[in-house]
């Protein structure tokens, strides 16, 4: 990568870069991170969005939404450069997503446990679980799920990072987090945190 | 499901989220999850893998190499 200093910067715009920008790489590494999905990509996806932002910072805005600003060059960044050649997460059908509804699973399987299944079922799952589920989900969801609940962006800001309209944000999170919800039930019955319902019906096949 | 439970359990999202919504709408979705016991519990669950996620910011840090890199190429 060609690492040149841009010549337009004033020492001002120069110190401003490293005093408000250089503090959210922690923040910017985190979403890359769940982005890219490995932290070798995810490291040069933050080092390629930050060398954009540096050079062309003197387009920056005082005074408007920096973390925004950022995040939206290194979400284009992840789109143009690595989506291409990362794997394709699995396929979501919209129906079954649209469908899933962790409270009624949740509900029936109260007998299982002493406890509510609720409290058995998310006080079982880890932050691994969490990272896993939202590895599954496609590009755009995961985007939108990272953005909102990770970075708590708000949905006028996902608009302008994302670059769609705001009814489409609200329908990509909706859907993200339902299809979220539908894979951390997934894990949970692959953890056997939950019985998986063809187990039970063998098990009670063979008595 | 009830329409009402629909409507208000999409509104619920905005409500979760702190987007714009009248001091009626918010009213009006906290007088209906009072109510319906299911649509609360289900607003308790969103709510819920909402605060899973939030952790995850706690999660990791920007490698100090990479931190150096940047700052190197800034200073530069």
């Amino acid at each position: 990568m060609a690492e040149v200093a841009p010549v337009n910067l004033t020492e001002d715009e120069r110190r401003r870069f490293q005093e408000e920008a250089l503090p959210m790489l922690d923040s910017l590494y985190a979403a890359a991170l769940r982005m890219t999905r490995n932290p070798a990509d995810a490291e040069d996806l933050v080092q390629e969005a930050m060398m954009r932002a540096y050079r062309a910072f003197d387009r920056f805005e005082a005074g408007t939404n920096l973390k925004a600003w950022l995040f939206r060059i290194l979400t284009n960044a992840y789109i143009n450069t690595y989506r291409k050649r990362q794997r394709e997460p699995q396929k979501v059908s919209s129906d079954e997503v649209e469908e899933f509804d962790l409270y009624q699973e949740l509900k029936g399987r109260d007998g299982e446990f002493g406890r509510s299944a609720e409290t058995e079922v998310l006080d079982g799952l880890v932050d691994d679980d969490i990272i896993k589920a939202l590895d599954d989900l496609p590009d755009q969801f995961r985007m939108a799920v990272i953005l909102s609940d990770v970075e708590d962006f708000s949905y006028a800001e996902m608009a302008q990072i994302m670059d769609v309209p705001l009814g489409t944000v609200m329908s990509r999170l909706h859907r993200g987090r339902k299809a979220l919800q539908k894979r951390l039930w997934e894990l949970a019955k692959d953890r056997g945190i939950v019985k998986d319902q063809k187990d039970k019906q063998k098990q009670n096949g063979d008595t | 499901m009830k329409e009402v439970c629909r409507e208000t359990l999409q509104r619920a999202y905005l409500y979760l989220d702190g987007e714009m919504l009248s001091v009626a709408e918010r009213r009006e979705i906290e007088v209906h999850l009072e109510e319906c016991a299911p649509c609360l519990e289900r607003y308790g669950l969103d709510k819920e893998v909402a605060q899973m996620l939030h952790r995850l910011r706690n999660n990791c840090q920007c490698p100090d190499s990479l931190r150096s890199k940047i700052s190197g190429i800034i200073e530069a």
